[in-house]
């Protein structure tokens, strides 16, 4: 295990997590921060959030980009997981005609599961392709026999299961959310406790003590596509 | 007011054409638009019942297809009807005066045939009154819902106008700046995409009120080429403000067009690079087949059959063009992972396909059945007596 001054990190960041979920919400700004040293290009994160949130067939809340980088013989890989990013100015939130996607208080960009209408706007104005559109593909075909396929993912506290392209999530906009209703119980994001090379790092950014708090306070910080101005709240490490 | 016999056709009228139908006796063209809406309908069906992951082919990556070019194609068409009939009002207005009631009529079953595309392409439908209860002003969605709903308004007016002798010069300016703003908001909806730099402009709204001018033109020239040969009218007389208005739209499809293609090969925006990978379809089809052949057609001849074939080219070659322009956003991914191409290729379902077939069967149908009723002639009547 990963440590921080001598602590284990996964323990550190859950106290963390517990002393943000007694602040107010709106006193709280979530953020996610992810070391591209660390980030060995497994993808159990990508699983591991699919399995979480049971999403169907052509949905990655959190796909990694595999990128090989230099020429020969001086060649290497990276590897640039991309879940939601979170943004503080986002170019989602503006453009949904309904209200149904909105930026909480905490930070968190999400969207209303029984207000969606399935335009898709949201999915257009996304510059990072971080939303997606279930369309209601299954992966065992149109008989979708297996208990997973349309069993409650328990998404957003709700009870969203896919029984059919009349029932929501089945039509809607998806994407990540930071995990929030494994969050607001008091356990980290799946991705953050998948990570096998204790790569990700999940916490409350309005907390001074916080270690992603001290993790993103150093020069070799960035964010993907700064330059857009939508101000993405998920940090890379370098 | 009376309702039947002036805004709508007597019941009489519906009943025999309905028996004509029946027995057999109500035309080619009547016959091909009722097969046309019943095949549509059955897609539409099909989409609402089997759900999109069975019958659109639209995805994540490509989020809008050929439905919502589709809204796109008979929203402009709408807004060049009412072009044309402000236009033609304003400068020919003798010339216009008996395609008045035809062409604003057009213009209300387009709207409302463009509605049928975008029905299929939503996933909620049935949430759409959170329109109404969670509206967001930021959106320009939301701002189309409301100009759209003011423009089917005054457009019904202004027909109901022309059909009751009371043509008002107020109502007919109103539909035409109400047009102006709704499709040009229309237009913003796409041109304040800034992730999409295919979209992303400011003479997105622009482009898209010229090109509804022209697209207008040419729907609004087959419906006069049609009534002069019907009415036996002086096709020189009559059809020569379409002929220029024709040639206007042309002119000014070929200014937003090449600007707009100008200014995207010049940008060095990430994904600006798609300007450069449809720039031969952009020259070769959508300014030189959508745009230049169409006016060398209009230079080799004017009679009305000439004419509708122009238009009906015209017409053709713009939905074409529509959907280059909605999809052509999607063809470089914005975060590429796993096997996605580098370019990403889009067809439009069978399904999909016969939803287009559903919203033109349905606009030829409207306007075949209310020109053999003699509706639009109810005026006519009224004025000579």
């Amino acid at each position: 295990m990963d440590q921080f001054d001598g602590k284990d990190i996964m323990e550190i960041m859950q106290e963390d997590l517990l002393r943000a979920l007694k602040k107010p919400r709106k006193e709280r700004r979530w953020a996610m921060a992810i070391d591209l040293k660390k980030c060995i290009g497994c993808h159990a994160c990508t699983t591991g959030c699919m399995s979480e949130n049971l999403t169907p067939p052509e949905i990655h809340y959190r796909p990694v980009k595999e990128e090989e980088i230099g020429e020969y013989p001086n060649t290497g890989m990276r590897f640039l997981p991309r879940p939601c990013f979170h943004c503080d100015s986002p170019t989602c939130t503006p453009v949904c005609p309904v209200t149904a996607t909105y930026k909480r208080d905490d930070g968190l960009v999400v969207i209303d599961y029984k207000k969606c209408i399935g335009c898709r706007y949201c999915i257009v104005a996304c510059p990072y392709g971080a939303r997606s559109a279930d369309s209601g593909h299954y992966f065992t075909g149109d008989f979708h026999d297996k208990t997973y396929e349309v069993e409650n993912s328990g998404e957003y506290g709700g009870n969203f299961k896919r029984k059919s392209h009349w029932h929501s999530p089945i039509g809607n906009a998806r994407k990540c959310h930071f995990c929030i209703h494994r969050v607001e119980k008091g356990e980290l994001t799946r991705c953050t406790t998948t990570c096998l090379g204790n790569a990700t790092f999940f916490g409350d950014i309005n907390d001074p003590k916080a270690l992603i708090t001290k993790l993103i306070s150093k020069p070799n910080v960035f964010r993907y596509k700064e330059e857009l101005g939508t101000k993405p709240m998920v940090y890379y490490i370098t | 007011m009376k309702l039947f016999g002036v805004l709508i056709p007597e019941k009489e009228q519906l009943i025999g054409t309905v028996g004509d139908v029946i027995k057999g006796k109500a035309g080619l063209s009547l016959y091909a638009s009722i097969f046309g809406l019943l095949i549509g309908l059955y897609a539409i069906g099909s989409i609402f019942i089997r759900g999109h992951a069975h019958t659109i082919n639209t995805s994540s990556l490509v989020p809008w297809g050929l439905q919502i070019s589709t809204y796109v194609y008979f929203a402009l068409l709408s807004t060049g009807c009412t072009f044309v009939n402000f236009f033609g009002h304003v400068f020919f207005e003798k010339q216009y005066k008996p395609f008045a009631s035809r062409i604003v009529f057009v213009g209300i079953i387009t709207a409302v045939a463009a509605f049928f595309s975008l029905t299929t392409e939503m996933g909620h439908l049935e949430r759409m009154y959170y329109f109404l209860l969670s509206p967001n002003p930021k959106s320009p969605m939301f701002w189309m819902a409301i100009w759209y709903t003011c423009y089917l308004i005054i457009i019904t007016w202004e027909y109901v106008n022309i059909q009751t002798n009371r043509h008002s010069n107020r109502v007919m300016w109103a539909a035409f700046f109400i047009a102006v703003f709704t499709h040009s908001t229309l237009g913003s909806l796409l041109g304040s995409v800034s992730s999409r730099v295919y979209y992303y402009s400011a003479l997105m709204p622009i482009y898209f009120l010229f090109i509804a001018f022209l697209t207008g033109c040419s729907l609004t020239t087959i419906i006069a080429a049609m009534t002069v040969k019907q009415k036996k009218l002086d096709e020189n007389y009559h059809l020569h403000p379409f002929v220029t208005l024709l040639k206007v739209g042309l002119g000014l499809a070929l200014l937003i067009t090449f600007w707009r293609m100008m200014i995207g090969l010049s940008a060095h925006l990430e994904g600006s690079e798609v300007f450069s990978l449809t720039l031969i379809n952009s020259v070769l089809f959508g300014i030189v087949v959508v745009i230049v052949i169409p006016y060398i057609l209009l230079k080799i001849g004017q009679s009305a059959n000439w004419l509708i074939f122009v238009g009906l080219f015209i017409m053709g070659t713009q939905l074409k063009a529509r959907n280059d322009l909605v999809v052509g956003a999607f063809k470089i991914p914005v975060f590429r992972v796993y096997d996605m191409p580098e370019v990403i290729h889009y067809t439009p379902s069978i399904y999909e396909n016969l939803v287009v077939v559903a919203s033109a069967s349905l606009v030829a149908m409207l306007y075949i059945v209310f020109e053999r009723s003699g509706v639009f002639e109810a005026r006519n009547i009224k004025e000579e007596h």
